[in-house]
């Protein structure tokens, strides 16, 4: 979570949370609506990486109850994705912030390709196969927005002196 | 650790959200405050609706007001036909016994978001619980139906629409009253019709309409036009596509239909109630009124009345009803001053050649009804 005393600024990242979360509903075209980056999935790799005392697995958790309500999914379902996002990638963390941009491009890619499998999973469970393997896309689009993602928050962050 | 009790959690989570209600009352909360947000991205789009509509040049408005005069002149020339259709759909049901057709009520709903998710084809709507909205309500557009309620929020709603793959709706072929079922197929424009028998009488462009057998849809809404049918001798069943009336992706205020939650026999009851406390305050000879009355509805064409005149006279002359205003609906109309059990009344079908007409219609009402409903 954010803590109230030991962080500044702690609300910019709740409003990226909040961006994140309009762009996760806005109207796209119909082609392009199969290759929607997973917004909130992308910040909170980035704010766990960051900031791992303050955003962790209980915003995941959070944030995955919002978008749930948001979809119309089940209760859960999206809050267990990110939550074992961004457990992944605090696993990760040590050996991710070595990483020059591409390989952490490519981490990300295998994370949140295996996060959208167990979506694929989930949702079979629930009754509504996706019948393709294309819910794969997100993933790989949202591998590549990473680093531009991760260079523009970046720069938010030393900007607003967030910590 | 942490991770284990998050886990656990959601799963608990779904299943108790699978399984019970429970949670339906957090998910309202919450959802109060979170559907803002496909408000607000929609909002661009109406800003720029409402920028274009201002500065919209004048000849186009005027060359669009033009449009909308004509269309309104046509919707109008069809409706007045549509009254005397209506009144005389009722009297034949009358003569049925079958429930009337109610006028369903309809409220206007705007569209506000999609549904991110492309495998699925659901939409959100800005009329909620505390609009009246029930759950499994029908949505239409001004083309067709478009799909039911799924989930209610107290302002917004879910919207599962026609060609969602999880999705089936009773149909009849609007031509010869065939049934079948169309399902969704995932492509906003396509349905199929499941297990149509090889020979059965359905070809391009039929219209199917809803045909209630669901409970869920209200009768007689135009569903799809059959866009083709294939004869494969290797499959069991033919393969019937069709093509959804309403504009799916496309409407943005669409109708929410509000019908009475009683069964048809229900409906059928209650009329029959209210017309008979209706003929006893109504006054007039009722005995009369309720024999003959038979033998005149369908004869409204006057001639054979003649040999039942005796017993008719008292009924045609007090009719309960204010007579319609069409001249043309005015005469049957003034025989009707129906009991509710028309069907039931035997003796005019005892009766000479003159009656044999209007005795046909009770004879095969079951029939007709028990394929209708």
């Amino acid at each position: 979570m954010v803590g109230a005393t030991a962080s500044r600024n702690g609300w910019m990242v709740w409003l990226t949370f909040a961006i994140g979360m309009l762009l996760s509903v806005s109207p796209l075209p119909q082609f392009m609506e199969i290759l929607r980056p997973l917004w909130l999935a992308l910040l909170l790799a980035f704010w766990a990486l960051a900031m791992p005392q303050q955003v962790g697995m209980v915003t995941a958790w959070c944030l995955g109850l919002a978008e749930d309500v948001l979809y119309g999914t089940l209760l859960g379902q999206n809050a267990l994705i990110l939550t074992l996002i961004t457990y992944l990638v605090l696993a990760l963390q040590q050996r991710l912030r070595m990483f020059p941009m591409w390989q952490q491009s490519l981490v990300i890619l295998v994370i949140f390709g295996l996060a959208q499998l167990v979506q694929l999973w989930l949702s079979a469970l629930t009754g509504n196969r996706q019948p393709t393997l294309a819910l794969v896309l997100p993933a790989l689009v949202s591998a590549l927005l990473w680093p531009w993602i991760s260079y523009g928050l970046r720069g938010l962050r030393r900007r607003y002196k967030i910590n | 650790m942490r991770l284990l009790v998050l886990v656990v959690l959601s799963v608990a989570l779904m299943v108790v959200d699978a399984r019970f209600t429970l949670l339906k009352p957090v998910r309202s909360q919450m959802s109060l405050v979170l559907m803002q947000s496909y408000w607000i991205t929609d909002l661009p789009q109406r800003l720029w609706q409402g920028v274009a509509s201002q500065f919209g040049s004048r000849t186009e408005l005027v060359a669009e007001n033009e449009k909308l005069k004509t269309e309104n002149l046509l919707l109008q020339g069809r409706m007045q036909k549509l009254a005397a259709l209506t009144e005389q759909n009722v009297r034949l049901r009358e003569l049925l016994n079958s429930s009337a057709l109610v006028n369903e009520k309809v409220e206007v709903a705007e569209l506000i978001g999609m549904d991110p998710n492309p495998f699925t084809h659901r939409i959100i709507i800005n009329k909620g619980e505390r609009d009246g909205v029930i759950l499994g309500q029908p949505v239409l557009d001004a083309r067709g139906l478009m799909g039911q309620v799924v989930e209610l929020m107290p302002y917004t709603s879910r919207v599962l629409l026609l060609t969602d793959t999880t999705h089936s709706i009773p149909v009849q072929v609007n031509r010869n009253g065939l049934r079948a079922i169309a399902s969704g197929t995932g492509n906003p424009e396509r349905l199929e019709l499941r297990h149509v028998a090889d020979t059965a009488d359905i070809k391009e462009g039929d219209l199917l309409v809803s045909s209630g057998l669901g409970q869920r849809f209200p009768a007689g809404y135009p569903v799809a036009t059959v866009k083709e049918v294939i004869h494969d001798s290797g499959q069991p069943f033919a393969i019937v596509r069709a093509v959804p009336t309403a504009a799916l992706n496309r409407s943005r205020y669409l109708l929410l239909v509000f019908t009475d939650g009683r069964t048809a026999e229900e409906r059928a009851n209650e009329a029959a109630q209210a017309q008979e406390a209706l003929d006893q305050h109504g006054g007039g000879p009722i005995i009369p009124a309720t024999v003959p009355k038979t033998g005149i509805v369908p004869a409204a064409v006057a001639a054979p009345v003649t040999p039942v005149a005796p017993t008719v006279a008292p009924a045609a002359t007090t009719p309960p009803k204010p007579a319609v205003t069409h001249p043309a609906a005015a005469k049957p109309a003034a025989s009707k001053p129906p009991a509710a059990q028309p069907a039931a009344a035997k003796p005019p079908a005892t009766q000479p050649a003159a009656v044999k007409p209007a005795a046909k219609p009770p004879v095969s009402a079951p029939a007709t009804t028990g394929g209708r409903e």
